[in-house]
């Protein structure tokens, strides 16, 4: 499979943003053509970008969950699970934030969120999602498999209360509320532990805001594997694709005057390579079979399945596990719920259907929890492409007078734009 | 000095392509593992001569890769914080004008030779600007006013005199580079040398300055390793930087 095109995408805008700060100002609009798949891949760039800090004061930090000889050596710079906390002066209101799949609390989506959070008030603490790498590795477990929600959600809750001691011992943060937020998948699990805190009663969350969750994450998956399907050509034709982007993006490189990197150059860049949404979709279903590549290979090596590795192998740090990139990125979302997590499941529970399976992977499992808790707030876009036909409506009817969903935006595209930024900020007063 | 440099340059030799030819990356197997259930892509093999660049030095290149960022954990990031947290922001953008200055002479020479005029008059006219308005390059005044930046150096020279990009490397500090690349940065390294010595500085003046240099460049540039945290990274990095060569050469 060849990704170049996504490497490039995320090389330019990974450089741009982190070294030019002071180009965000001049060049916050795009004037692409706007679809709901251009949005999802550059961000909603026709809405104006809100004002955030340029730089918070981010702390990083490590919590160790699992004995670190027992990490796999070829996870060796993984020992520890990593989050970060962002932490105000005084006593301040807390946030937890969870990321979206295969995503860390690093990604760019998190950190605009952390911005928004922070300059709200509150101190912020930043959790990884399940689906990626380094929380895989070093979650104490060798029964969860990330996706199963109700699991996800409990080792969530354990985690975030260990870090929470931590940040209270190491860093002395005063919290005087506790809330909770996550886009995308982190979206689902929020609601998750939301639920359980209702009996664990650890935190008490004062609100609870989804971005963008997912309604059914079968229907999601489906939706996602089916962006690199490419039907009749298969695996040529999307390769091909690729090589065909790759190049409308090199002769729009090579036309521009400049050859420095800026969002506005990486803007032209996408309006002069004319992307169909044909090609957009495979750029969306490329990037996301990055993340589930990663996400099987760290299941793989930590829970000894011998997938696409060696089954009693331990791989040393210098060996190389090219092939096995290659065989994990042969093997769809969709594959691994059925090969994975419905025999996995139906091992604890014998009596477990694949379709009742697919029901508790979803909002529905919990809709009555939802419909009544008032401190959950549901924020999503009519647009978001993981949303199949009828969950759009389907949340506006459950979250009623707590949905709101903006007409545009793609999935997760507008996180940084005015009008979101400002839900948000009306949504986390952090007064109390 | 000069001896005791090429004495040093000739151990080095010697010792890189030892060590690129005697590494391994080829897992060692246990006596009772089993294959992977999982099999390889049809048409895996020929795709991967094609589209995945070669790289028989992989052994070499994963601990070269390994010792980079063990090298920026434990010396160059920490070295980058200190001349962070003592300089002030302004000095700091304007040492970084100062070297992208000195590196417009190489981008220059690189146009002409790849016989791009208006590249390499842009890049004179922002030399001329910045040296003399600009005070000796702290300040870049030529962005501004519409020069813009270019980035040309010898590897893309060949690549564009239709030199195949070879081998991928992962030089010490300087991290993923191929055959021709290194054999560009190389002759570029040169050149500035000359440059250089046409200052006539002292040797302590030079060392200080290439000190400098390599700070402000490790300092510029937002990339850590493993912080992706896929266990692909170095795959992705390679494949990464190949088509960003691939495109800078396009162009």
């Amino acid at each position: 499979m060849r990704l170049i095109s996504i490497f490039i995408m995320l090389f330019l805008t990974a450089c741009s943003t982190k070294n030019l700060p002071e180009f965000r100002v001049k060049a916050n609009t795009c004037d692409i053509a706007y679809t709901r798949y251009q949005a999802t891949v550059t961000g909603y760039c026709q809405e104006a970008a809100a004002t955030l800090p340029k730089s918070i004061p981010t702390i990083e930090k490590e919590i160790e969950l699992r004995a670190i000889a027992s990490i796999p050596e070829v996870f060796w710079y993984s020992t520890k699970m990593k989050y970060s906390l962002i932490k105000q002066e005084d006593k301040a209101p807390l946030a937890f934030v969870i990321a979206g799949t295969g995503a860390s609390y690093q990604s760019s989506k998190m950190i605009s969120l952390q911005k928004t959070l922070f300059q709200q008030g509150y101190h912020v603490i930043s959790i990884s999602s399940p689906t990626y790498s380094n929380f895989i590795i070093n979650l104490d477990s060798t029964t969860d498999f990330p996706g199963v929600l109700a699991q996800d959600a409990k080792n969530l809750y354990g985690i975030m209360q260990k870090v929470y001691q931590q940040v209270i011992l190491e860093d002395n943060v005063e919290a005087t509320t506790v809330s909770l937020t996550g886009y995308s998948l982190g979206g689902a699990h929020a609601a998750y532990i939301s639920k359980l805190d209702e009996s664990e009663k650890v935190f008490n969350f004062e609100k609870v805001v989804l971005i963008n969750p997912p309604v059914s994450l079968y229907n999601s998956v489906t939706i996602l594997d089916s962006y690199l399907d490419m039907k009749e050509g298969g695996r040529d034709a999307a390769s091909a694709m690729l090589d065909d982007i790759f190049s409308a993006f090199a002769q729009s490189y090579a036309s521009q005057k400049s050859s420095a990197f800026s969002p506005g150059s990486i803007y032209a860049l996408f309006k002069d390579a004319k992307l169909t949404d044909e090609e957009l979709e495979l750029l969306i279903g490329a990037s996301f079979r990055m993340s589930s590549s990663d996400m099987l290979f760290a299941l793989d090596v930590s829970y000894n399945l011998g997938g696409f590795i060696y089954k009693n192998h331990e791989i040393s740090k210098f060996e190389s596990v090219t092939n096995s990139m290659h065989r994990s990125h042969v093997v769809t979302f969709g594959q691994y719920f059925e090969k994975v997590v419905v025999p996995w499941q139906q091992e604890s529970d014998p009596n477990l259907t694949r379709e009742e399976l697919i029901e508790q992977l979803g909002l529905k499992n919990i809709e009555n929890y939802l419909r009544n808790a008032d401190k959950i707030s549901l924020v999503t876009n009519a647009d978001d492409i993981i949303l199949a036909e009828g969950e759009v409506e389907y949340l506006a009817e459950v979250f009623g007078a707590r949905a709101k969903i903006f007409p545009r935006g793609g999935h997760c595209g507008n996180m940084d734009r005015i009008s979101f930024v400002e839900y948000m900020n009306n949504q986390f007063q952090g007064t109390k | 000095m000069r001896s005791f440099n090429k004495l040093l340059i000739r151990a080095v030799t010697i010792l890189l392509i030892t060590l690129l030819t005697a590494c391994s990356s080829v897992p060692e197997l246990e006596n009772n593992t089993e294959a992977p259930r999982v099999k390889l892509p049809a048409g895996y093999a020929e795709k991967a001569i094609i589209n995945e660049y070669y790289d028989p030095w992989e052994g070499f290149n994963r601990r070269m890769y390994y010792f980079n960022a063990k090298a920026d954990q434990y010396v160059l990031l920490p070295v980058v914080a200190g001349y962070k947290a003592v300089t002030p922001d302004i000095l700091e953008t304007g040492i970084n004008n100062f070297f992208s200055n000195l590196g417009e002479i190489p981008v220059f020479i690189n146009a002409l030779l790849q016989a791009k005029p208006a590249v390499a008059a842009e890049t004179f006219g922002r030399f001329a600007v910045n040296t003399t308005v600009g005070v000796f390059g702290f300040f870049d005044v030529a962005t501004p006013i519409g020069l813009d930046e270019q980035n040309e150096d010898f590897g893309q020279t060949l690549g564009v005199w239709g030199i195949e990009a070879g081998p991928y490397l992962v030089l010490p500090l300087l991290g993923p580079s191929s055959l021709r690349d290194a054999t560009g940065a190389a002759i570029d390294m040169l050149a500035f040398q000359a440059v250089i010595n046409e200052l006539g500085m002292a040797g302590e003046e030079e060392l200080f300055l290439s000190l400098l240099s390599s700070i402000d460049t490790r300092a510029n540039l937002p990339f850590r390793y493993y912080s992706s945290g896929s266990a692909f990274e170095y795959e992705r990095l390679k494949i990464l930087y190949m088509k960003y060569r691939e495109i800078q050469i396009a162009r």
